[in-house]
């Protein structure tokens, strides 16, 4: 397996008042692709954050994060805002559909970056509801959705312009166990039969579970890393 | 989808709030649109056809009369195509709150110079030069006050008295109905002959009121006006003369500064909106924090974002703003017919200057949250730190 | 007491959370304010209007105008006519035993509006030597009364504040003559203020009137005596006169401008009040919005939806009286008192004060508050309804 992403001397300190706070200092890692990582630790352990960096939504006060050979701290905004759009698919606890679009459109909103054509975009949105079993739910909005249902839209919406990787910030935080469950298996599925790499966050130990490696970052520091 | 029904789903997704908005901006517009309209009557007063048309009058003010003498004098002057006359009669009919519109006239020539806003059969034509005591009653007057061909009228002035009667009173015939020649002619006028006025009234003999006159070509309008004025310069009677649409205008003028009062009025209801939408767009945009976070970790460019914030408040402004252009058009056009009063229109500057108003309205009051929306930081908007 | 001190309790929150909503808020009591001065400035226009030409005239003094002229401008009384209406009953004589009489003239002539530059229709009056003393509360305030049989002329403080070149001392050309400006009257704001006076045998000669006059002013014995001057000119053949109260004379011109005025006013007033109403109404809701978990909160506490819509209703009608208050004093302020002019129906311009009086305020006032009312009621049903579980969920 060649590598996906890496951290090369990664830190993220931050001024609040009068004191520096570090994140975390000198880390480094590096994810192969293919991979399906869990990322453990207590709140403040900087888990976020570094969900955050590899995602390019926030940048690093040091260090590199290659992307496929691509040094994503040296990337404009523009650039950054390209390559999420190409590379990465997002899921987020609180699923951050938008309220006023229908699951079909939530699906499609991706696919604006584009230049697929409107049919071209429609079958896509159609196999990625299809994908995550909700072809029925197209019309919905998501206030008429459950929690469960609402993420395998969020779900949709991640892989629906097929990025290499999906970002995980604790996906069945707000889920119950079975539906949690459900939603795993989902996510284990496109890690196995669609190649997707997969980095999610979770202070979950049943959810980590579904990974095939879960990092324990303490304070900044990976601890130990058990193979599931 | 495309960006554009992400705005409107934007826009409608709290459908309460928007129709609010709509209705505001609608009515805002809707101010603008019936004062542009009144305005476009008032500075079309006296328009339309009579770009070669002069009026002299006395110096002193047009209430003052002029020899009747002058017109012949005016006729010789180069450039002058054709010279015409006529006197306020201070006409009513019946009760002295009944006033009609009545000038005395020179029959050989004020419907020829007048042509353009009245027409007459040529078989009433006639009637009227046959008929020293004869009425030409515009269609307006003849419809407001019953009157019909034939009919015997008497009409009174309030200026002038009929020396073979002793009284106020003058008997016409009416003769002829002056139809308009053009959408909106102002009919509410009647004519008769000077000369019938001038050998009956006890004084005011032999003057005029004014004198129309009807330059061969509108580019010696001032060459003509002026040769007139020096004519009769250090004479009793000295003359100002200028062009018709200058001269209703400057009476129009003395009602008040209309122009001001639709500013203040118009200006008064945009601050009004500009407050109220401008501040709706800061909070709606403010609501919608976290989804722009999304849309911008989803790989949207801040420019298209900023774009899409402006692209909904212009959408605000463009669909409160010209359907009430429209009501207002017909609103106009409602009160063009009942009050008869030309020109009360949307002409297509003021629809441009609506439309631009609009623009601009969309842009300042969507600039502050499009910025907002343009500086978000995902971290900070996702609430992720 | 209980619902009382819920109410209190509600609005103080209210209240707290205002600074939150400040701009909105902010922007509602603008829009209401925008609304109240529109609506008072076109109501203080007609009533400075109105004001000035009720408060024009004198019942003790009679205008005689030739029968049917309506308008001073139409009228012609001849010299001999005059004579006999100084020998009518009712009419007070001097201690010579000559009546108090004046013949007057009344010709137009042009000037210019300082405001726009624009030429306007201006009366030059010829008044006889009784022509002052038939003027109620007539001061010279600059200057000094006009010589008789000179050509000079004393202008209205009205006039002189509206119209250029009427300064004292000038020269104007009225007519074919050249006249000099000699002092200023004031009046009380009558009418009388935007006219130029001369004597009357001067502008007769200018004006190539012959002998002939336009008015006649005479001064009553009495209010009542007007009963005797009218039977004597009706019983009079040579007099084919109409005799007016000065006081009526002026006082049935203001009602067309008036009505036109108010015309205006009222429906642009409620057309922008309804874009306001909207303004309310969205200030409200988000109002309530922003407040939904406090109240929810209360409710599980055990208050009442009523105090809720108590309070919202209160927000709103605060606001809107707000808005009324700022808009009569930016019309107080910035608009009452000043003077401008416009055409009366005499063909002449009228020089008048916009007047904003107590009554109007009032008017405006209720408007806001209506605007206030309707605007908060909606939302305070809203706010009384809000689901208690509202307290329960996430952000």
């Amino acid at each position: 397996m060649t590598a996906l992403i890496s951290i090369q001397g990664g830190a993220k300190r931050f001024v609040k008042g009068r004191e520096t706070i570090t994140i975390f200092d000198h880390l480094d890692m590096t994810i192969e692709a293919g991979d399906f990582i869990a990322i453990m630790g207590p709140s403040g352990s900087g888990k976020t954050t570094l969900l955050n960096l590899l995602g390019g939504i926030d940048r690093a006060t040091a260090g590199s994060i290659t992307f496929a050979g691509q040094r994503l701290d040296q990337m404009s905004e523009g650039q950054l805002s390209a390559w999420r759009a190409a590379n990465v698919g997002f899921i987020f606890q609180f699923y951050n559909l938008m309220p006023a679009l229908n699951a079909a459109r939530n699906v499609e909103l991706p696919l604006l970056l584009t230049s697929l054509g409107g049919g071209e975009r429609k079958r896509r949105v159609e196999t990625a509801l299809q994908i995550v079993g909700l072809a029925e739910r197209a019309k919905h909005f998501p206030r008429e959705m459950s929690g469960g249902q609402q993420q395998r839209v969020a779900i949709a919406r991640a892989i629906v312009a097929d990025p290499k990787m999906l970002l995980c910030d604790e996906p069945t935080g707000d889920l119950d166990r079975k539906t949690a469950d459900e939603i795993l298996s989902m996510l284990q599925l496109l890690n196995k039969e669609m190649g997707k790499t997969i980095i999610m966050v979770t202070h979950d130990p049943e959810a980590a579970r579904y990974a095939n490696r879960v990092l324990h970052l303490d304070k900044g520091r990976f601890v130990e890393q058990v193979a599931a | 989808m495309t960006d554009f029904s992400l705005i409107l789903a934007n826009l409608f997704s709290r459908k309460l709030r928007a129709i609010l908005m709509l209705v505001a901006i609608f009515f805002a517009f809707l101010i603008f649109g019936v004062l542009a309209g009144v305005q476009n009557g008032f500075n079309s007063i006296g328009g339309g056809a009579g770009e070669n048309r002069l009026v002299t009058i006395n110096k002193i003010n047009f209430t003052q009369p002029l020899p009747v003498a002058y017109v012949e004098r005016i006729r010789a002057v180069n450039g002058v195509a054709r010279a015409t006359y006529a006197n306020w009669f201070g006409g009513y009919y019946q009760d002295g709150k009944n006033q009609v519109v009545t000038f005395a006239i020179d029959p050989e020539f004020y419907l020829d110079v007048f042509a353009s806003e009245f027409t007459l059969t040529p078989e009433e034509r006639a009637a009227f030069m046959a008929d020293r005591t004869g009425l030409l009653v515009g269609r307006k007057t003849a419809d407001q006050q019953g009157w019909k061909l034939g009919d015997r009228i008497p009409l009174s002035s309030n200026i002038y008295t009929n020396k073979n009667t002793g009284k106020q009173t003058w008997d016409f015939t009416i003769v002829g109905i002056l139809e308009p020649a053009r959408e909106d002619a102002g009919t509410n006028v009647t004519f008769f002959h000077h000369a019938y006025f001038n050998e009956s009234v006890t004084f005011g003999q032999d003057t005029v009121g004014w004198i129309v006159i009807e330059t061969a070509d509108k580019a010696q309008n001032t060459a003509v006006s002026k040769a007139i004025d020096e004519m009769f310069a250090n004479s009793p009677a000295e003359t100002a003369t200028d062009t018709e649409k200058a001269f209703n205008q400057a009476f129009v003028g003395q009602l008040g500064n209309i122009t001001l009062i639709v500013t203040l009025v118009v200006g008064a209801a945009f601050i009004t909106i500009l407050m109220i939408v401008g501040n709706t767009m800061v909070m709606a945009v403010r609501e919608r924090t976290k989804e722009i976070g999304v849309m911008k970790t989803l790989g949207f460019p801040s420019g298209r974002i900023f774009k899409m914030v402006l692209g909904e408040s212009l959408m605000l402004s463009l669909l409160g703003g010209l359907p009430a252009l429209g009501v207002a058009a017909l609103l106009l056009h409602l009160m063009r017919k009942a009050v008869g009063f030309p020109g009360l229109a949307l002409s297509s500057d003021f629809v441009a200057m609506g439309i631009a108003i609009m623009l601009a309205l969309g842009l300042l009051t969507g600039i502050i949250p499009a910025w907002n929306a343009l500086r978000l930081n995902i971290v900070t908007a996702l609430g992720r730190q | 007491m209980r619902i009382l001190n819920q109410i209190i309790a509600v609005c103080s929150i209210n209240l707290k959370s205002l600074p939150q909503r400040f701009w909105l808020s902010f922007s509602t009591v603008v829009a209401v304010a925008m609304v109240v001065t529109v609506l008072l400035g076109f109501l203080a226009l007609a009533a400075g209007f109105k004001r000035t030409l009720d408060g024009t005239g004198s019942d003790t003094i009679a205008i005689l105008l030739r029968d049917g002229s309506q308008q001073e401008v139409n009228s012609v009384v001849m010299l001999d006519q005059i004579r006999l209406i100084g020998e009518a009953p009712g009419i007070v004589r001097k201690p010579d035993g000559n009546p108090l009489i004046s013949g007057e003239l009344y010709v137009i002539v042009d000037g210019v509006k300082r405001s726009t530059g624009l030429k306007a229709n201006l009366p030059l009056r010829g008044i006889g030597k009784d022509g002052a003393a038939l003027r109620d509360d007539l001061t010279i305030t600059q200057g000094r009364m006009f010589e008789p049989g000179s050509n000079e002329i004393v202008v209205g403080e009205g006039l002189v504040r509206e119209f250029a070149g009427f300064d004292l001392g000038s020269e104007v050309r009225l007519g074919t003559g050249t006249w000099k400006v000699v002092g200023v009257f004031s009046m009380k704001g009558s009418v009388f203020e935007s006219e130029l006076w001369g004597d009357a045998a001067v502008v007769q000669s200018l004006f190539r009137r012959g002998s002939s006059f336009q008015t006649v002013r005479v001064r009553l014995e009495s209010p009542e005596a007007i009963d005797q001057l009218r039977d004597y000119v009706a019983g009079e053949p040579r007099l084919k006169l109409e005799v007016f109260s000065e006081k009526g004379y002026f006082a049935g011109q203001s009602s067309n401008t008036v009505k036109l005025i108010q015309n205006a006013g009222w429906p642009l007033a409620i057309a922008m009040a309804l874009g306001a109403l909207a303004g309310a109404l969205n200030t409200m809701y988000s109002s309530v919005a922003s407040r939904a978990r406090e109240i929810a909160t209360l409710r599980c506490l055990g208050f009442g939806g009523f105090p809720s819509f108590v309070a919202t209703l209160l927000e709103s009608l605060v606001l809107a009286g707000i808005g009324g208050v700022i808009g009569s004093m930016g019309i107080f302020l910035f608009f009452d008192g000043f003077s401008t002019s416009t055409l009366g129906q005499g063909f002449t311009q009228i020089v008048f004060s916009v007047s904003l009086t107590p009554a109007l305020v009032k008017q405006g006032i209720i408007l806001a508050l209506l605007v206030g009312l309707i605007g908060g009621f909606f939302p305070a049903l809203r706010a009384a309804r809000v689901p208690i579980v509202t307290a329960y969920s996430q952000g």
